[in-house]
């Protein structure tokens, strides 16, 4: 009897030593960045490996299958597109060192770098380029971005399996390809740039298969054993990259599966080099370490957090109801459960992105409007005898240990001072996606979305355009139609001028504003610390980071933290020495 | 984390004197209070019970309202212990004292009740199954045991927890009660085989009295001292495995204070805020130690062995 009774003691008294011990391990101070072994001046140079984590994993590594989180900043590195987005999000040259834009912005003529090589030395031509369209829009890929480039001649033919053939992209030479479009499309560029059409070796073939080893023109390349799958992935300078000189680093590695508190651990042991995934409250500790502060850096904002509400069902098909909530978020407060990530938003478009609107009044936390708004909708609210409002209790379907869990929290007390009283459903991450975008399943929840490219259509057209409308996977998850709306989208869709458009956008957001189908409350920034030895580094605002001119400068005795293990498999997989040498050319190096 | 499973050895032995054991109320309670383990037991379980009754009366706060104002600090971080946050604020700046106190009620009340729901069914079952030994009816029960207890009881409440479209305090107690009982029954039918066949049962049996009046009057008070332990030691179980289905996010929904989701919500602040998931470990800690000790003192007395 004692032994089975003694059970429970041993695992309380476990986890209660367990909390001390973690307690007492981690001081309140943090230690010191280690320092870069060269003035700030110095030039860089190349060799060295830079060591990354993520708490999330990595299914397929094909620029036609792009569905985990993490993959686009891999992706990023082993695939080289067209055009590419610059540290601003502009449309910058990549493989193409121009274009030209005719036909009224129906035609689009890429014209090719010469010498641009893959990773298997192959040089990239204008067929190149259309076979891993074809391949990558084709049917048979698991694209989940192929209904972005729908505007292509011919797409709907391929999409419909009539053929095989992609009409709209022709070779008119070794280096030159031209995409025609059925209608002007001033998203075309954006969506080029992503990562779904990049050119890819010709081991891929015409049709997608996930046995294919990734292979592309990017500046780094996998080598054979690089992917370990559930563990690291590891990918090794691209000697043939077509910009001379780079990268500098010899490699760079990610570790999957790591959480924010051992990320952490050994970012401070030096194991890791740059960091992205902090805990709010590590955060925090960073930003007021004046020592840490000059090595981070926050993201351009590129989300939106707010509350969904879906139009569709009782309360919220009450315009004057939806009102009232987007008064009633006092945003200044909530961003205060992760102030290190959240900053208060008025509308749609975050900052960081084409169309946002500084001049936009958008939605204000105005308590005796949101009271006044509740009386027009017929459910008058006194605060002081705390009686009438919305007569039953409205569900709100969030999702397990999110952020929104939290915030959802805060959320339940403002509401509750207009008498709409609401009800946490927590469920997990996929019930909750399947919830969301399922006609009539969930009337109120949380709404965030992040861009695929950076303009404001990425946010509008998935969000509130009535085609993005589905009874299951609807992207528009408040179910709002409304006819102007779709007009004013539409045009803008059409709209290569950029002053022209940033007004249409602006005109949408008046309507979605007052329409109210979703609070828009927050947007969220990542932010990314690095340690001091890691020079020439930047946050990407697609890419989260970009690798190619950074460089390692850590002073040869300082790697004591790192794993000697890992260094010594690593030296091995790259065949090389860790030691870092000065910056050569890419053509010596082979 | 597992419940508790029944034992036949806990009461091998005791078989005999069975029928004597039982000391005079007066007897009883001293040696009780002789007992060590039972009196640190019984302060641990008062120290909670009085948490409980007068902790959410005596908080200065609200548990469910957030403080903007005095419950952060310039850093937009909890506030630590002090005189105007006892434990200091959670990590929407609520006060961590009054959700701790509220927490205790909720713990308490499910543990004490799910525990009640187990013992009655268990002894009810285990009592028919010891009675009716080798016909159908035990055979039956037995099998649904066996199969019970095949499968590991967090998984069981958590597949249940899941199942469910909401989960409540009700559905919490009902889901644990309605699944802890296996362990109690075990323990309870081999009591009530030893029961069964001692002289004034049979006697009973030979002067006609019915089935219920001898289960009534001369099994159930004679199994009552084990499970009184069984059911002290099953409270601390019970109150575990709603601290850790609120961990994994399938017990009471937010913001309902539980100590599990307590202490889930407070693990990314550990460096920054460690009060947060350091007052309902301690609490956890203080109960599930309290109840065990309880349990381990009713056992020195009550068992006839060491008596």
């Amino acid at each position: 009897m004692s032994s089975t009774r003694a059970r429970p003691d041993r695992r309380a008294i476990a986890l209660a030593a367990a909390l001390a011990t973690s307690t007492l391990a981690c001081s309140r101070e943090l230690p010191a960045p280690i320092p870069a072994a060269s003035p700030d001046d110095a030039e860089p140079r190349r060799g060295g490996v830079l060591d990354l984590a993520t708490f999330g994993d990595l299914r397929a590594l094909d620029p036609a299958n792009v569905s985990d989180g993490m993959a686009p900043q891999i992706l990023e590195t082993i695939f080289a597109g067209l055009v590419d987005y610059d540290a601003d999000g502009k449309i910058q040259p990549d493989i193409a060192e121009r274009w030209v834009v005719e036909d009224g912005g129906k035609t689009f003529r890429f014209f090719l770098r010469p010498n641009v090589r893959f990773h298997d030395g192959e040089e990239v031509t204008a067929d190149d380029v259309k076979r891993s369209v074809v391949r990558a829009l084709h049917p048979s890929a698991p694209n989940p971005y192929s209904p972005y480039y729908a505007s292509i001649v011919g797409y709907a033919d391929l999409a419909a399996k009539k053929t095989d053939e992609l009409v709209g992209v022709e070779v008119e030479g070794k280096y030159v390809v031209t995409f025609r479009l059925t209608e002007p499309d001033a998203t075309f560029l954006y969506v080029l740039a992503m990562l779904p059409l990049r050119p890819v070796c010709k081991s891929a073939g015409d049709r997608y298969s996930d046995t294919w080893h990734p292979c592309g023109a990017g500046p780094f390349k996998l080598p054979p054993d690089g992917w370990q799958r559930g563990h690291t992935l590891t990918v090794v300078r691209h000697e043939g990259y077509f910009r001379p000189g780079l990268p500098y680093l010899d490699a760079v590695r990610w570790t999957f599966h790591q959480n924010p508190s051992s990320q952490t651990l050994r970012f401070l042991r030096g194991e890791l080099d740059v960091i992205k995934d902090l805990s709010a409250a590590d955060l925090l500790r960073f930003q007021a370490d004046a020592r840490w502060k000059p090595f981070g850096e926050y993201d351009a904002e590129r989300q939106i957090l707010g509350e969904a509400m879906n139009v569709r069902t009782p309360p919220f098909d009450n315009v004057e109801i939806r009102r009232a909530v987007a008064k009633a978020i006092d945003r200044e407060a909530l961003q205060k459960v992760r102030a290190a990530n959240l900053r208060a938003t008025n509308q749609v478009v975050p900052p960081g992105v084409f169309g946002y609107d500084p001049t936009l009044e958008g939605q204000r936390y105005d308590y005796e409007g949101a009271l006044e708004h509740m009386r027009r909708a017929g459910y008058p609210y006194d605060p002081v005898t705390k009686t009438g409002g919305w007569p039953h209790v409205v569900p709100y379907t969030v999702y397990k240990m999110g952020l929104q869990d939290f915030t959802g929290q805060v959320l339940k007390q403002q509401l509750e001072r207009i008498g709409i009283r609401i009800e946490l459903r927590v469920v997990n991450y996929p019930t909750f996606i399947a919830l969301r975008g399922r006609r009539d399943a969930s009337p109120f929840g949380p709404g965030f979305w992040m861009n695929d490219y950076p303009d404001a259509m990425s946010f509008l057209e998935p969000l509130f355009h009535s085609k993005s409308i589905a009874d299951e996977d609807s992207s528009n998850w408040s179910f709002y139609s409304n006819p102007r709306v779709d007009e004013l989208l539409d045009q803008a869709h059409r709209e290569l001028d950029d002053d022209r458009r940033k007004k249409l956008y602006s005109e949408v957001q008046r309507i979605l504003v007052d329409d109210a189908p979703w609070a828009f409350t927050q947007n969220y920034r990542f932010y990314t610390q690095r340690q001091a030895y890691v020079r020439g580094h930047r946050t990407h605002p697609m890419w989260v980071h970009d690798l190619t001119r950074t460089w390692i400068d850590r002073a040869a005795g300082s790697v004591a933290g790192r794993s000697i293990l890992s260094e010594r498999s690593f030296a091995a997989l790259l065949g090389t020495s860790r030691a870092a040498a000065p910056a050569r050319s890419p053509r010596e190096g082979r | 984390m597992s419940t508790w499973r029944g034992d036949d050895r806990s009461v091998s032995g005791a078989a005999a004197r069975v029928s004597g054991a039982a000391s005079p109320p007066v007897r009883m309670r001293d040696a009780l209070l002789r007992n060590t383990a039972f009196r640190a037991g019984l302060v641990l379980v008062g120290l909670l019970v009085t948490l409980a009754l007068l902790g959410p009366i005596v908080a200065r706060h609200d548990p469910y309202t957030s403080d903007f104002v005095g419950g952060i600090t310039s850093e937009n971080l909890p506030v630590g212990p002090s005189a105007e946050y006892w434990l200091g604020t959670d990590r929407i700046f609520r006060d961590v004292f009054a959700r701790l106190a509220t927490g205790a009620r909720i713990s308490l009340a499910i543990g004490i009740a799910a525990t009640a729901i187990a013992t009655c069914v268990g002894t009810v079952v285990g009592v028919l199954a010891g009675w009716y030994e080798g016909r159908a009816l035990d055979t039956v029960l037995m099998r649904l045991v066996d199969v019970g207890l095949a499968f590991p009881f967090l998984l069981i409440v958590m597949a249940l927890g899941a199942a469910l479209d909401r989960t409540t305090a009700t559905t919490i107690l009902l889901t644990l009660g309605l699944t802890g009982w296996l362990g109690v029954a075990r323990m309870v039918r081999a009591k009530t085989l030893q029961v069964r066949n001692l002289d004034f049962v049979v006697a009973a049996r030979a002067l006609g009295q019915s089935t219920w009046r001898i289960l009534a009057k001369h099994v159930l008070p004679n199994v009552a001292g084990p499970v009184v332990v069984i059911a002290t030691l099953l409270v601390a179980q019970m109150i575990l495995a709603e601290s850790v289905l609120s961990y994994l996010g399938a017990g009471i929904s937010p913001p309902t204070p539980t100590w599990g989701h307590m202490l889930l919500e407070g693990q990314d602040y550990l460096t920054a805020a460690p009060w947060i998931s350091g007052a309902p470990a301690a609490a956890i800690l203080v109960a599930v130690l309290g109840f065990n000790l309880l349990g381990d003192g009713l056992r020195d007395v009550l068992d006839p062995r060491k008596t």
